[in-house]
């Protein structure tokens, strides 16, 4: 073990950081933004659009997140279309590609968490709203969203420490964040086991913040503590 | 409202029988000729019922006789195939949907007058991510726009009154089945209703909690409020009631005074479910 390069590359990985929280973040808020969207129109009576939604969700759960990362980042710019399109600043960019993934693979799998939870509302409580005068939208908004939030919290936890480490298939598309950093490392010391086991120490460290996190969030909105 | 506690007023008259339905008072719900199916099943045969103010009607019959459907019904938690339903002289609107189904013509109205009917289940259904008062409190200020502070005054007085106000800010998950039932009847009664409907509010009680519920129904039914319950229990509906309507496969097989209907029936029918029920 080269402990001294362990602790001379220690600032250069965390210098990476940022980048991966970025990546995270963007993807767990845009892909919560599509979630709740989906998730709602899945719940429609409308047959199209749930037909939509669900080829959706069976796509982006079925495919490896890697191959949707190649699918975006170098598949898209071999049609002309999209080379002229007013998106074309956005998708060569590969951080931006990156983005799109992850946000499309998690807004599919926590389309479906929630989709779970909002129909596993008692019907009765529901009942409940609509008997003493509220409006679908008010019974939705007051008692249905927040009875399935807390339901789905605990399966939504496992979804954040997914995407925090799926953000490391980012570095194939050249981003360096702190998998690209540390295979860069590598390249140059060919330390293997020494950068990836340093690599993977602040996956765990991140993890760790994100489990408690959730914990503490569960926590407060469970009834009766 | 007064002060008086439930533990006093039980002792006070246990025999205490309804009045007789006063025919001067203005109707607070009506029912018309209602049918109800679902697919090829009718559940409600063309039903009429009307309680005025002050009324405590009482539905009866065995499972299947459409009882809860019909109650349900009258704050359109099911909505009739076809048949009238006026609440305070107001006909609620029915149209013909897509699919030929029978749904209200303006949602609007329906919130509105259920504001006015406090409904009651037998499974509680309170809201569980919310503590006791804010059961309460939640329909009194989302929907009639009550000042919060005053929403809490009262729902602490109506907590007060079914004996639970140490419970205000306990969660749903930590109150007996009859505590729960009574922060429920305080939720429904928080939003001053003209009319409550209870659908078998102790039938999913143990034995030894149903006692406490149908205290709080009975001092209920003595201050004069009008309502509509069904239950399986014949002694209660006996002593509360001043109409009784026994339903057998969604038709009134008999209605009447509770004293007429519950010993001294006419129907047949009614003697046997009768002889069943207090048998058991």
């Amino acid at each position: 073990m080269n402990w001294t390069l362990m602790w001379d590359s220690l600032p250069r990985l965390l210098a990476a950081l940022p980048l991966t929280l970025t990546l995270v973040f963007a993807a767990l808020a845009c892909g919560g933004v599509i979630a709740f969207v989906t998730a709602l129109l899945r719940l429609s009576d409308y047959r199209p659009l749930v037909w939509t939604i669900k080829t959706y969700v069976f796509a982006f759960r079925g495919t490896p997140l890697l191959v949707q990362i190649f699918l975006l980042y170098y598949g898209l710019g071999q049609f002309d279309a999209v080379r002229t399109s007013v998106l074309w600043p956005f998708l060569r960019e590969p951080l931006w590609c990156a983005i799109l993934a992850l946000s499309l693979n998690t807004g599919a799998y926590t389309c479906e968490i929630l989709r779970g939870a909002l129909q596993s509302v008692p019907a009765g409580q529901v009942e409940a709203a609509r008997a003493c005068g509220m409006s679908r939208t008010l019974a939705f908004r007051r008692i249905v969203l927040p009875i399935a939030f807390r339901q789905m919290l605990p399966t939504y936890g496992n979804e954040i420490i997914l995407m925090v480490k799926a953000s490391s298939l980012a570095s194939t598309i050249t981003m360096m964040e702190l998998t690209g950093v540390a295979r860069k490392i590598i390249a140059q010391s060919f330390a293997v086991f020494e950068i990836f086991i340093l690599a993977g120490v602040i996956y765990l460290a991140l993890n760790f913040v994100a489990s408690q996190a959730i914990r503490l969030g569960e926590k407060r909105l469970q009834p009766c503590g | 409202m007064d002060d008086h506690c439930i533990s006093a007023l039980a002792d006070a008259s246990p025999v205490h029988r309804h009045p007789p339905p006063n025919p001067a008072a203005p109707l607070a719900v009506e029912l018309e000729d209602i049918h109800k199916s679902y697919g090829p099943l009718e559940v409600i045969k063309g039903v009429s019922l009307s309680a005025r103010e002050g009324d405590v009607i009482t539905l009866i019959g065995s499972s299947g006789s459409g009882k809860s459907t019909l109650l349900r019904c009258i704050n359109l938690l099911e909505i009739p195939n076809s048949g009238a339903i006026r609440i305070s002289g107001e006909t609620i609107g029915l149209k013909t949907g897509r699919l030929g189904r029978t749904e209200p013509a303006d949602h609007k109205q329906v919130e509105r007058l259920r504001t006015r009917l406090g409904m009651v289940f037998q499974s509680f259904n309170l809201w569980s991510h919310m503590t006791i008062l804010q059961n309460i409190i939640e329909a009194p200020v989302h929907v009639l726009g009550v000042p919060k502070a005053e929403a809490i005054d009262h729902a602490r007085m109506l907590l007060d009154k079914v004996g639970i106000l140490s419970k205000a800010d306990s969660y749903p998950v930590q109150l007996s089945g009859g505590q729960q039932q009574r922060a429920a009847i305080a939720r429904a009664l928080a939003m001053q209703p003209k009319v409550m409907l209870f659908d078998e509010p102790t039938s999913a009680l143990d034995p030894e909690l149903v006692g406490e519920v149908l205290r709080v129904i009975r001092q209920l039914a003595e201050e004069g409020n009008t309502m509509v319950l069904v239950t399986h229990e014949m002694a209660f509906a006996r002593e509360v009631s001043s109409e009784v309507v026994f339903l057998h496969q969604g038709r009134i097989e008999e209605q009447g005074h509770p004293d007429k209907v519950l010993t001294n029936p006419d129907s047949e029918r009614v003697r046997q479910f009768l002889s069943r029920h207090l048998s058991s």
